[in-house]
């Protein structure tokens, strides 16, 4: 019973839930500032995506005559609940140790793809062009960036269980590894697979250079054009919670060091480094290119970060 | 009641603009690519923000004389903003017809068939007095939201 309670406690309150919807959305608002700042511009307030968010909530919601309406209305719910549940499984260390249980980075590699499929989703039931274009793209997209990740995620899971000869699945035990030997972005062995692990959070979350699935001029914000409204206000909710998940993923996986025992401060400190590598990984990629077309895309994200995966499991293989 | 006041307040803060070209010569339209986003006159601090699609949209941006060719697609396109919305009419051409007053193809002003809140006229206007536009828009905005 008290196990229920906890799930539903760390699902909807924290770490999911709540203080990843709020992170989330301050992250963006992070994002946005920064994104000015770099352009000599003053740019929004911080909670600038909450209010849009909020204001999106008041809106009326029009849906196309020709659309297929539940899929309509069901594709951003599935992004939010995949997005939410996602949040759920990242540990945060030296506040709370993760989901128990031993295989979350697979049970990760599943939830991750959620709000992609729910973009198709949408984009593919809005009967407009434009959306279907969208699709497509984000579908050539996800076969591109998911390959780096699942090849990231074994070398990771591949360090940690050498020592015992097998591989290790559980997001607990790679927090504890690294408190107790070092974390893995200090180890030259780890590298390749975090520089693969940067060039893939662009990619999931469809920031510049790789945001050609919503791109705005091209395609009118492909799978999101025909949405408005509270259907609208949830997938900006989901964007929040992915960039959230996939930054504390990130700091997981590679650096998830705790400053002392107080739980205030290993929180704060878990944020910071999620706000670090979203500023890096993000935002700065963001300020300084343009848009890569699908195919230059398609081909980057097969020859740089795959190739750097796999350049990072072999070395973790052979040196374990 | 304090809660319902304090959304309504947040949701007043975040007016996305999205422009719609009614024939215009595309003066106004530089205007507003170009001017309403750089840093000195940046829109962003305002809460505001381009966006792709009509349906997306809270302060809509008209420009241009209403051309008859081009008559039935603005209302079209214009029927997609969900409400609540405000309309700006920017430049003199959708309140008078501006230079292309007596032309063969336009025939009557933007308000005769589209409810207009703001006019900031200017051919092209100043990118303050576009900036002082969007502002006042937020002002009606703010009331209907």
């Amino acid at each position: 019973m008290s196990e229920t309670l906890s799930y539903i406690f760390h699902l909807l309150i924290f770490p999911g839930g709540l203080f990843a919807l709020l992170f989330g959305l301050l992250l963006k608002g992070i994002d946005r500032k920064v994104f000015a700042r770099l352009q000599r511009r003053i740019g929004p307030p911080l909670l600038q995506p909450l209010f849009d968010v909020i204001k999106l909530g008041r809106k009326e919601t029009l849906i196309p005559a020709t659309a297929h309406k539940g899929m309509f209305r069901f594709a951003p719910v599935l992004g939010f609940m995949g997005a939410m549940v996602a949040a759920m499984f990242i540990p945060v260390p030296g506040v709370w140790d993760g989901a128990p249980g031993l295989g979350d980075m697979l049970m990760l590699l599943y939830l991750l793809p959620i709000p992609a499929v729910a973009l198709i989703l949408a984009g593919s039931s809005s009967s407009s062009p434009f959306g279907a274009l969208g699709a497509s793209r984000e579908m050539i997209l996800m076969f591109a960036y998911e390959i780096p990740l699942l090849v990231v995620l074994l070398t990771v899971a591949l360090r940690v269980g050498y020592a015992t000869g097998g591989v290790e699945f559980s997001l607990a035990r790679v927090v504890e590894y690294q408190l107790a030997h070092g974390s893995f972005l200090l180890d030259p062995v780890m590298l390749p697979a975090f520089a693969a692990y940067l060039l893939f959070i662009p990619g999931t979350m469809g920031s510049v250079p790789f945001d050609l699935a919503e791109a705005e001029t091209e395609i009118l914000e492909g799978p999101l054009l025909e949405y408005s409204g509270p259907s609208l206000a949830m997938f900006q909710l989901m964007f929040a919670l992915k960039m959230v998940v996939v930054t504390g993923l990130g700091v997981v996986l590679f650096f998830p060091g705790t400053l002392g025992t107080n739980p205030v401060v290993n929180l704060a400190w878990f944020c910071c480094k999620a706000t670090g590598l979203m500023l890096v990984a993000v935002t700065l990629l963001r300020a300084s290119t343009g848009r890569l077309r699908t195919d230059q895309t398609f081909r980057f994200y097969l020859k740089y970060p795959t190739g750097l995966a796999y350049a990072g499991l072999g070395l973790t293989w052979i040196l374990g | 009641m304090i809660l319902k006041d304090r959304l309504k307040n947040m949701a007043a803060r975040s007016p996305w603009l999205y422009r719609i070209n009614a024939g215009s010569c595309n003066g106004c339209d530089v205007e507003l690519a170009t001017t309403a986003l750089i840093p000195r006159y940046d829109v962003e601090r305002l809460g505001c923000r381009y966006c792709g699609s009509p349906k997306h949209a809270d302060i809509v941006l008209i420009t241009g004389p209403l051309t008859t060719m081009v008559r039935d697609k603005v209302i079209r396109v214009y029927d997609e903003i969900p409400h609540p919305k405000v309309t700006v009419a920017v430049g003199i051409c959708p309140i008078s017809g501006g230079v292309f007053r007596d032309s063969h193809s336009v025939r009557g002003t933007l308000d005769e068939v589209i409810p207009v809140d703001i006019n900031v006229p200017g051919c092209p206007p100043r990118p303050q007095a576009i900036l002082e536009g969007v502002a006042k828009a937020m002002e009606i905005w703010k009331t209907r939201i």
